[in-house]
């Protein structure tokens, strides 16, 4: 088919398709070769070859899910390929990337994980709506915009997080020094007098890598499942009793105290 | 052999014929080739030396030199096109733009892929089809339950000739080919054309698990078979058996 190509686009097919490896910036090749893989439902947009896709419940699967998938509560979103070929994955035209894990962790936003080898272990993470990989093998993520990499001590806007490993101390930072006071607790409250929207951020200290992405555009979330109803469990319905005081006015969140405490009432 | 072309009616066949004829084959000779490129990714420019394309309604946004630019109703394929496409509801809103310089085509700021065209045949969504060389025919045609499970209609869109065509992806497109050796399997949401003599067809992995919420997440594809190149986005469209 001499027609075909002539100064045009790259023209692919199984041989010239690379392994594991991206295709381009959007689009992931994995290749099975009588493997299997786990991917997120709906990101196979085309595939050379046989495979079959079976959702995590499959019975044959079971102890592969037993071993690699470790968050039961929202299986119904995974699917395992299976079979011998060449599969094209991507995600609404985001950035693909794939990830070699080495004997470590990685904490992930669970809207951008789109596919993992079963030689990881998938985990719900503590922190809600992320997930975690443990082990040694190849994961492909989704960002929106190409991915930066970062070393901690660093704080992070929250929107641009993807995700991060080895660092042991996600948490919270409030920059707001200039809202004390009576003035600055209204400033805080209603955003009049001007709030920069950059007051709150995660920090991360310690060895690790922090994944950031180059816009501030979240990526869907993905439900990551409900956790056990159990008292002491992030997000669980324990908490709730916890932090009952704040029933009444809405407060901002990281705000460092209700206005009734700032006019000492 | 497609879907299409089975089931072909008297007037089409006849019209193939005419395809062929000297009125053609006189206006291929006297043809000067618009030229088609890439500015970016995502905005096409023609050069034309008065010659025409054929493109989107409203999909020019800038020029130099002298263009006219004018709405084709019903697609440009006369009053039994325009006929076909209302009965099939394959609308396409095209216009015509003849002249002098160049003049560059985008829309909604999506990927633009150029397909060059050599006598064989492009089927594309009519909303994915940004512009075409004026000497390519466009008409419409039957895609059977494809068509169905991508949302978008039975119908789909065909450009045939010599000559360059501009599709529209949600991303770059990825172009993979497809030999008889290996066919292959796309999902109904990521297709976005083929090309050449490629036979499709529809396959359905809905099993008990599907009814039981467990499903492969992959239950409608198509599958492509014979000889040619197939276009697939990095971006699924919402189909109805999306999350299947």
């Amino acid at each position: 088919m001499s027609g075909y190509g002539t100064a045009g686009p790259v023209v692919h097919d199984p041989m010239s398709l690379p392994v594991d490896d991206n295709v381009n910036s959007y689009t992931f090749c994995v290749e099975l070769k009588g493997s299997q893989w786990f991917l997120q439902k709906g990101k196979m947009i085309a595939y050379y070859g046989t495979i079959e896709f079976n959702g995590v419940g499959h019975g044959r699967l079971d102890r592969l899910v037993r071993t690699s998938f470790h968050s039961p509560l929202h299986a119904s979103d995974w699917v395992v390929a299976e079979g011998s070929g060449k599969m094209l994955l991507a995600d609404r035209a985001f950035d693909v990337n794939s990830y070699d894990l080495d004997d470590g962790n990685l904490t992930i936003r669970s809207g951008n994980l789109l596919a993992f080898q079963p030689s990881l272990a998938l985990k719900q993470s503590i922190v809600p709506g992320f997930l975690t990989l443990i082990g040694t093998g190849k994961f492909v993520a989704a960002s929106n915009g190409p991915v930066v990499f970062m070393e901690p001590p660093i704080r992070v806007d929250p929107q641009a997080l993807v995700g991060w490993a080895d660092c042991p101390s996600p948490c919270h930072h409030y920059d707001h020094g200039y809202m004390t006071g009576v003035m600055g607790g209204l400033r805080a409250m209603t955003g009049l007098g001007g709030a920069s929207g950059e007051e709150h951020q995660f920090e991360f200290v310690g060895a690790g890598t922090v994944l950031l992405q180059s816009t501030e555009t979240l990526m869907a979330e993905q439900a990551t499942g409900v956790v056990p109803h159990e008292p002491g469990v992030p997000g669980g319905a324990g908490v709730s009793g916890s932090h009952g005081p704040q029933a009444g006015a809405p407060r901002l969140p990281g705000q460092l105290g209700d206005l009734q405490r700032r006019f000492g009432l | 052999m497609n879907a299409g072309t089975k089931f072909r009616p008297l007037w089409q066949i006849v019209r193939g014929w005419r395809g062929g004829g000297v009125r053609t084959r006189l206006r291929r000779y006297l043809h000067t080739v618009a030229m088609f490129r890439l500015q970016g990714s995502k905005v096409l420019a023609v050069d034309m030396t008065g010659d025409a394309v054929k493109a989107k309604n409203g999909s020019m946004v800038a020029y130099d030199g002298q263009m006219a630019f004018k709405k084709l109703t019903g697609g440009g394929e006369g009053l039994r096109g325009m006929v076909t496409r209302r009965l099939t509801g394959e609308q396409m809103t095209v216009m015509e733009v003849r002249g002098q310089g160049t003049c560059w085509f985008a829309d909604r700021a999506s990927e633009i892929n150029l397909v060059r065209l050599q006598g064989e045949k492009l089927f594309v969504e009519s909303s994915n089809l940004l512009a075409t060389d004026g000497g390519l025919r466009t008409g419409t045609t039957f895609t059977g339950l494809r068509g169905a499970s991508q949302g978008n209609g039975l119908f789909t869109t065909t450009v045939e000739g010599h000559g360059q065509a501009a599709i529209l992806s949600d991303g770059p497109a990825v172009v993979l080919r497809v030999a008889p050796q290996y066919p292959l399997i796309v999902d109904p949401g990521a297709y976005v054309a083929h090309q050449g003599n490629v036979r499709q067809s529809f396959q359905s992995g809905v099993t008990f698990r599907t009814l039981l919420g467990e499903g492969g997440g992959e239950a409608f594809q198509i599958r492509f078979e014979g000889d040619g190149l197939v276009y697939v986005q990095p971006s699924e469209r919402n189909t109805i058996a999306g999350d299947v």
